[in-house]
């Protein structure tokens, strides 16, 4: 909600005072003190500082004026023509439209002075160019100050306007002038609104409060209109005509029936006619006032006609959902006496409220609202009953709610047994157990490393009846199977010495197993042709088991049978079916074949002389190098280091590593 | 009757305690003392009270859930505390373990004696186990929009409060569903999620302390906790409608105007 207070708005001051305002401040903030031997650039910062300083204080004042004062587009429409009304809306514009030229002129005037003092070259004109900035700066100030002070009379104006809201609720006060209602405005609001028996002593409009149904109401008393055409009217008239046409309020049209303010009823009527298209949408009272002077009922039947008019006109302004209501449309009523002076007040309340909340609920908004006014009552879904439950004990403590005496709680033992910290319930205290002493057990959570609620069960005496009954069963039918028992098959003296040779056997072929496996790893695979000890032959085989009297040739056929007869050689006949070139080798032995066959190999024997190596023969080469080997037989054994290791005599050298690495070092490192 | 309390500071009431026509669960510790209390005068004698932690926290109102038929208590609730609330709670009341991945089962489920609200994205064996042992109907619901139905409604054999924002049509539902007149409202001045500003029965109601007058005299009146004798309220509907509640008519127009 935008707040119109136009109370807050920083004084204007006029244009001389502007002046010495950024001039006084700008002595006061920038350093003063140079000499004609600094360095050119420190001076020339210093004054370049002084005319930026200046310039930013000019802008930044200008600014607060441009943005303060209400921009006529952007404010309520009521505002806005207000503002337009009383000070001009041209003028007003071309003011600030002045201001904002100022500071742009300014600026520019502080850009191109900064540039020219890049180039001032001793302190003299480097001051010179400051002096001139400055200079500048106050002119175009100086030219505005009209529209400075034209401003400030502005804003001294609307920091007495009257604080309207233009979106509360409104009661709008209009009519005649000196139909009484200002007399109106004073008896129903606090507002001390100045009363004299002359024309036109409201000149502007006020505000006053007054409530009803505890919410606020703002009360507008208008100066008064005359019947003239619009562009004859004088700002006075065009305030109020101003506030009716943009504020959506509720209108009491002010009648004065004794005539006694210099109108007629029927001139009265033709301004409510003329201005009639302003209350279009509003509720619209029409306010008989004077009736102490003339009561309504002696009017003359002229007059009685012009008013029924005026009612019949004022009850078509806004279309209600029940029809046109005659209710609280034509009103009469007394300031002198106070005759009916409330009922006014409260039916033009009571009409607008109706109003803004018939709008209201046509709004979006109000869906949002609606739900929570809503009481939902269930349709039946089936003939089920669902009871409500409330506990007999709650129904006894109701009936005799007076009777009850009061209950020591958990917080009076709490304070009798030393207060808060000190005293610590039990939960224990309330638990439905079967016996009483059973609750204040302790139960352990963890036994034998077993969660104890794993194993809880809240049946566990039933079924461990069940159980037990069950057991007994069981043992009582093994004690009769036990009884029926036949007695084990007794093994004759024979068969337990074989059994007992099996057993062996057994045990020592595992044993054996066993060793086997144990360096079974570590020992090349013999195969089986080397076998020397030709343990697990065919004939052995046979020869066992026939000492054990069994006949042995089923064994051994089958034995031979499995083993896997000699590989087939290459076959000569084969070679000779090959070809004729092979057949003049046919008769030669395998061994000459192969060497024949086969290219020999160009490695030399390590005895082999080769010229130049210094040995006589191979016999003398043959020794050296058993001597050789001989030497290095024992440091090999012990893995010494020997002379062909690498060697590393020093890992870092001093000299590598220190000192400064000037011209010449680099390629030496 | 409703009273206002706060538990240790906070108005959030509804998410400390769980209470139903049977029984009461509040968070233990010495420092809620005076919330026990409160509690304690005004229903020990009816049903029993019972101080104990579930899964270890004192959000007890929002990790469990039940009826006058059972209690049920997320998977993370420890075997000394169902075993406390065995011993603490009448033979009548079963009180069993779910396990369901959403462990909150107080913002999952609302439930009165009869019938039960749940999330929707509840497991089917969960939904099955509150229909045995809470013995009640299932419906799978939003409320407003919103899939938090045990934080965003409350509801008793009598009545029921539901998240603001809820349109006319499903409150409608929801009061067909139920079986129960429904209303839109807040409590604690003003906050949506209605069932963690209060706890209710049949016959009480407790708000949190920031609860205004209004929104006392709405949930007495949904909630039909007025005492019956008084005979101010034939029914809820009267009261909303009539305008002769506590809800005065300028108070409506202030918040149209």
């Amino acid at each position: 909600m935008v707040q119109y207070n136009f109370k807050k708005i920083t004084v204007v001051p006029p244009g001389k005072d502007f002046i010495d305002i950024i001039l006084s401040r700008t002595q006061r903030q920038t350093p003063t003190v140079v000499h004609k031997g600094y360095a050119i650039n420190r001076i020339r910062q210093f004054y370049m500082r002084k005319v930026r300083y200046s310039q930013q204080n000019f802008y930044e004042k200008l600014s607060t004026i441009i943005d303060e004062f209400p921009r006529l587009d952007d404010i309520h429409p009521f505002y806005g023509d207000l503002l337009h009304v009383l000070y001009n809306k041209d003028h007003y514009k071309l003011a600030l439209g002045q201001i904002n030229t100022a500071r742009n002129i300014i600026a520019k005037i502080s850009k191109d002075y900064l540039r020219l003092l890049k180039y001032g070259d001793t302190l003299y004109r480097c001051k010179c160019l400051k002096v001139a900035a400055l200079g500048r700066m106050c002119t175009v100030v100086k030219r505005i100050s009209p529209s400075l002070a034209y401003l400030e009379q502005i804003r001294q104006h609307m920091a007495r306007l009257p604080s309207i809201d233009p979106n509360t609720r409104t009661v709008l006060i209009c009519g005649y002038p000196n139909v009484g209602k200002s007399s109106f405005m004073n008896k129903v609001t606090r507002a001390d609104v100045d009363v004299q028996p002359y024309a036109f002593t409201t000149k502007s409009l006020f505000v006053g409060h007054t409530d009803y149904k505890y919410l606020r109401y703002q009360v507008i008393d208008t100066p008064g209109i005359l019947d003239r055409p619009f562009e004859d009217r004088n700002i006075i008239e065009m305030c109020s005509i101003t506030a009716l046409a943009h504020l959506r309020a509720a209108v009491l049209f002010f009648l004065d029936i004794s005539g006694s303010c210099g109108y007629s009823i029927a001139q009265q009527a033709a301004l409510f006619h003329s201005i009639k298209s302003l209350f279009m949408n509003k509720p619209l009272v029409i306010v008989c006032n004077k009736t102490d002077l003339q009561p309504l009922e002696g009017l003359s039947e002229d007059d009685m006609k012009l008013v029924m008019e005026m009612k019949a006109e004022a009850m078509k302004t806004i279309t209600q959902a029940g029809g046109p209501n005659e209710e609280g449309v034509l009103l009469t009523m007394s300031t002198l006496t106070d005759d009916g002076v409330m009922a006014v007040k409260n039916a033009a309340c009571e009409r607008l409220l109706e109003q803004r909340v018939d709008v209201k609920m046509k709004s979006k908004k109000m869906m949002d609202c609606l739900n929570r006014f809503h009481v939902a009552v269930p349709k039946p879904r089936d003939n089920k009953e669902r009871p409500v439950c409330i506990p007999q004990a709650v129904l006894e403590a109701r009936a005799n709610a007076a009777a009850k005496e009061k209950k020591k709680l958990e917080k009076d033992i709490e304070n009798e047994n030393g207060g808060a910290g000190v005293y610590s319930a039990s939960l224990k205290k309330h638990y439905i157990l079967a016996n009483d002493e059973w609750k204040e057990d302790i139960l352990p959570e963890i036994l034998d490393g077993h969660n104890v609620a794993d194993f809880l069960d809240p049946d566990i005496l039933v079924r461990c009846e069940e159980l037990e009954r069950e057991e007994g069963l069981r043992l009582e039918e093994q004690a009769a199977e036990d009884a029926f028992q036949i007695d084990g098959h007794e093994l004759t003296q024979e068969q337990k010495e074989i059994l007992a040779q099996i057993r062996k056997k057994k045990a020592l072929l595992i044993q054996e197993h066993r060793m086997k496996k144990r360096t079974a790893e570590s020992r090349p695979i013999v195969p089986r042709k080397f076998d020397k000890d030709r343990k697990f032959t065919t004939d052995r085989m046979g020869r066992q088991l026939s000492s054990m009297g069994v006949d042995p040739s089923a064994a051994m056929n089958r034995a031979r049978s499995k083993s896997r007869g000699r590989k087939r050689e290459r076959s000569l006949s084969r070679a000779a079916a090959d070809g004729d070139s092979m057949e003049i080798d046919g008769q030669q032995s395998n061994k000459k074949l192969r060497r024949t066959s086969r290219s020999r190999s160009r490695s030399r024997a390590p005895e082999e002389v080769i010229p130049g190596e210094g040995f006589k023969d191979s016999e003398q080469k043959k020794k050296a190098i058993k001597k050789a080997k001989a030497s290095t037989r024992n440091r090999n054994k012990e893995a010494r280091r020997g002379e062909a290791d690498r060697v590393i005599p020093t890992l870092k050298p001093k000299h590598l590593f220190s000192g400064k690495r000037t011209l010449g070092k680099t390629s030496r490192r | 009757m409703a009273s206002r309390v706060k538990f240790e500071n906070s108005c959030e009431v509804g998410v400390f305690a769980r209470l139903t026509n049977a029984y009461c669960l509040v968070p233990a510790g010495a420092a809620s003392q005076g919330f026990y209390s409160v509690l304690e005068g005004e229903l020990a004698g009816a049903v029993p009270v019972v101080r104990t932690s579930v899964a270890g926290t004192r959000i007890v109102g929002r990790l469990c859930v039940g009826n006058k038929r059972g209690l049920l208590l997320p998977h993370t609730a420890t075997d000394q505390e169902i075993q406390h609330l065995r011993n603490s709670l009448p033979d009548e009341v079963v009180v069993k373990c779910v396990d369901e991945r959403l462990s909150a089962l107080g913002n999952c489920i609302a439930c009165n004696d009869h019938v039960a609200l749940t999330h929707p994205d509840l497991d089917k064996e969960t939904e099955e186990v509150i229909s045995d042992v809470l013995g009640v109907e299932v419906f799978r619901q939003t409320i407003a929009g919103n899939i938090l139905v045990g934080s965003y409604c409350t509801f008793t054999n009598k009545g029921g409060l539901v998240h603001p924002q809820t349109s006319v049509e499903d409150l409608d539902e929801l009061s067909t569903l139920l079986q129960v007149p429904m209303v839109a409202g807040t409590v604690n001045r003003g906050s949506e999620v209605v069932s963690a500003g209060m706890a209710v029965n049949d016959w009480t109601a407790f708000c949190g302390s920031d609860t205004t007058a209004t929104e006392v005299s709405v949930v007495e009146s949904v909630f039909r906790l007025r005492d019956p004798r008084a005979g101010a309220l034939g029914s809820v509907q009267d009261f909303f409608t009539s305008g002769a509640g506590l809800l005065p008519e300028p108070r409506q127009k202030t918040r149209l105007c």
